[in-house]
């Protein structure tokens, strides 16, 4: 689904990552942990084009992105790799002048060009799924941070992406509803979806990441099954970490 | 001795009284403080060219002639046209001299001395023109003149459109420029400057025949038995006849003072046709209304302009390249940096040297709405930089391109934003359009200081207009609110739902 090879990204002459290489199969979530500053976020802002690559290749589907190719053809297929790949933010960045269903079928009818009985069905049964359907004529200030964060996933998957991002996901969330918000990702792998969740929670990727990737000052420190890096860490680093974590 | 002390100090006291007395007579006796308009008031008076800090021109002479026969020394208050009459009341000086005409509206706020001269009309098209041979050839065209004179009179009561201007020079510069097809102007101003004009030339002979006498306030009635005395005497002695002679306005005209005044007829039985117009309530308030559609007609169009300009100005400055960047800060700055009063007046007299010429009201419209585009492209930027960057990535992560996502997603947001500001400006905008008056444009502020002046009616004509721009301005004000209003309770209504919703789920 998607394949990262030797990624490099640095501002103003430091780097912030330095060579991370994984790959994520069809219908199977990557979990990305790591502590604050670790280059988690900076390699999801990479993976969906909002930042440009210094180093290394980013293959997702029949979109290659390599940090060689001129500025033109880098933002062309940025493009077509934005077609591919949804994002939730941490900070959600909801519309906050359109409705729950507005913001749902704003892309679809004005990128895709759906027609607008079309998009509004789908994006009923989207609101359906994240348990929402009643919100569509509501606007997003009159939610809640947990009901806002489905909304916005409803909104990334309109777009019909083949992998879907999250970026701190559980930030806002108390535990009963990070438990819920796994079961619910849970549930759209088991329908088809493929996730990379960058978390620095250990606790809400168990039993959600099928593999962890575990980041350190921009370096990827282990990556590999979920069970085996939580259970038995080879690196000294994942060790302390998974150890403050529990 | 002891007599003498009660009988010395009244006699001290007196001395001193009587001291103060001559003293302050005196002063009082040696000054002829006079007022008029210097400001485009060739020939009257007006700045010597080569010595701007000096006055001159053929009133002056006339004064300074006058003053001598009375012996007193003249002092000159420059003064504006339009507030003569109230500046005389106030006090600011004693009399006017400024080629005014006695009419009935003036009468009954001050008194005048006799005649000093005899003025005619005269209709100045330009050399191309084929039509104009009379007044009456005007019906359909637009006629310059000064605001409040007998010309603007006799233009009003003959049906004639017509422009009030400040200054001569400026009404005949517009007629250069076609912006008007005729001026008619009393001799003395079309003598002195369409005899220099190549393109200018007289429609027809002088006509309609009036006098110009000097202002004073109701009471003063030695002063002008002074004036009037010393009047007869420069006719007698001739001096007015060398100083007309002069500055070229002596005309046979000039007689019908001259003959009786040298024969010793004291009283002078020079009945002219007088152009007073009683002031007219119905009338004056229909053209207060007509003024205050062109006042919403500028205030509009221009705020248009603003709002479209202030767009790519915005845009431009925080986005474009660094050249860009460049041009629009230098375009905001100027417009926000100089009084909107100097842009307009570079608009209107300025441009036409590079051969451009607007009309008026054009000209306010398009310097009124370059001005407030620097305004609002602040607000703009004010209101856009106020949008998260997230709003941005979140739109381009769905796949929207930049405009698409400006158009769906930015601009909602920083519109609401901006409204606020946006409606405060609006208002500002709409009190702003009173600088049309500078380049004669027949706005509500124009038309106030025309008819006040006109009638005195400061107080109530003050009133009515102070009205007609509250009840433009006000209704504005309530409809922008009403907006804002509307945009924010369609999601406070939301969350009443909302509300209901959960409680009743409960």
């Amino acid at each position: 689904m998607i394949r990262v090879r030797d990624l490099i990204k640095q501002t103003n002459g430091t780097r912030i990552l330095r060579g991370v290489s994984f790959e994520v199969a069809p219908q199977t979530v990557l979990g990305v942990i790591g502590a604050s500053g670790s280059g988690k976020t900076t390699l999801l802002r990479c993976l969906n084009g909002l930042e440009r690559i210094d180093g290394g290749v980013i293959e997702c589907e029949d979109v290659h992105l390599d940090a060689n190719l001129s500025e033109h053809e880098y933002s062309r297929r940025v493009k077509e790799l934005r077609r591919k790949v949804g994002t939730v933010f941490q900070h959600l960045y909801l519309f906050p002048h359109l409705t729950v269903l507005g913001n749902i079928i704003e892309a679809p009818t004005h990128v895709l060009r759906v027609p607008r009985p079309k998009a509004e069905s789908e994006a009923y049964e989207l609101l359906e799924s994240v348990g929402l359907r009643q919100a569509a004529r509501r606007y997003p200030e009159s939610l809640s941070g947990g009901e806002q964060q489905r909304v916005a996933i409803a909104r990334a998957l309109a777009m019909h992406p083949a992998l879907l991002m999250f970026d701190e996901p559980t930030s806002a969330l108390d535990p009963k509803r990070s438990a819920g918000l796994r079961s619910l990702l849970r549930g759209f792998v088991t329908r088809g979806h493929t996730m990379v969740v960058v978390s620095h929670s250990i606790g809400f990727l168990e039993g959600l990441a099928d593999q962890l990737l575990y980041m350190e000052g921009g370096e990827v420190v282990e990556y590999g099954e979920t069970d085996s890096i939580l259970n038995s860490p080879q690196d000294p680093r994942t060790k302390d970490f998974v150890q403050q974590a529990q | 001795m002891p007599k003498r002390l009660p009988g010395e100090l009244p006699a001290l006291i007196r001395c001193g009284l009587v001291g103060l007395f001559c003293l302050s007579s005196v002063s009082a006796q040696q000054t002829l403080r006079w007022g008029a308009d210097a400001s485009g008031g060739a020939p009257y008076v007006f700045n010597d060219p080569n010595h701007p800090d000096q006055y001159i021109g053929y009133e002056k002479e006339i004064v300074d002639a006058l003053a001598a026969a009375m012996g007193r020394k003249p002092e000159f208050i420059p003064s504006d046209w339009e507030t003569l009459v109230s500046a005389l009341q106030r006090g600011s000086f004693d009399v006017i001299v400024n080629g005014l005409e006695p009419t009935g509206d003036r009468a009954k706020q001050i008194q005048f001395s006799k005649p000093y001269y005899i003025f005619q009309l005269a209709l100045t098209v330009r050399n191309d023109e084929q039509q104009i041979h009379s007044l009456t050839d005007c019906r359909n065209r637009v006629v310059g003149t000064l605001g409040n004179t007998a010309a603007s009179r006799l233009l009003q009561k003959e049906g004639v459109p017509f422009r009030g201007y400040a200054e001569p020079l400026t009404a005949y510069r517009d007629l250069e420029l076609k912006r008007i097809d005729a001026v008619l102007m009393d001799v003395p101003a079309e003598v002195y400057y369409v005899s220099k004009s190549a393109t200018l030339k007289r429609a027809t002979e002088p006509f309609f025949r009036g006098t110009y006498n000097i202002g004073l306030r109701k009471g003063d009635n030695a002063l002008k038995t002074e004036v009037d005395a010393a009047i007869d005497k420069i006719i007698r002695d001739g001096s007015l006849e060398q100083i007309l002679r002069k500055w070229n306005l002596w005309n046979d005209a000039q007689l019908a003072l001259h003959i009786p005044a040298k024969a010793g007829q004291a009283s002078n039985n020079v009945a002219y046709e007088m152009t007073s117009t009683s002031f007219n309530w119905r009338e004056a308030l229909w053209r207060l209304a007509r003024a205050a559609g062109i006042t919403v007609l500028i205030a509009f169009g221009s705020m248009c302009i603003a709002l479209i300009l202030g767009m790519p100005l915005a845009m431009g400055q925080s986005k474009g390249p660094p050249w860009l960047r460049w041009l629009c800060t230098v375009y905001i700055e100027f417009f926000r940096g100089t009084p909107v009063l100097v842009q307009l007046l570079f608009l209107y007299f300025g441009l036409p040297t590079i051969g451009l010429a607007m009309p008026g009201s054009l000209t306010a419209l398009l310097g009124l709405g370059l001005n407030y585009a620097a305004y609002e492209s602040q607000v703009y930027r004010a209101a856009l930089e106020a949008i998260p960057r997230g709003q941005w990535e979140a739109s381009y992560l769905l796949g929207m391109n930049p405009l698409l996502a400006f158009r769906r997603i930015i601009l909602p947001q920083a519109f609401r934003i901006a409204l606020p500001a946006m409606t405060n400006d609006f208002v500002s905008l709409f009190k702003d359009t009173s600088v049309a008056y500078a380049i004669s444009v027949w706005e509500l502020a124009t038309a106030y200081r025309e008819l006040a002046n006109a009638s005195g009616q400061f107080l109530l004509l003050g009133a009515a207009v102070s009205i007609f721009y509250l009840a433009m301005s006000l209704p504005m004000a309530h409809l922008a609110r009403r907006l804002e209003r509307r945009l924010q309770r369609r999601q406070a209504v939301e969350v009443v739902e909302t509300e209901a919703v959960e409680s009743s789920s409960q």
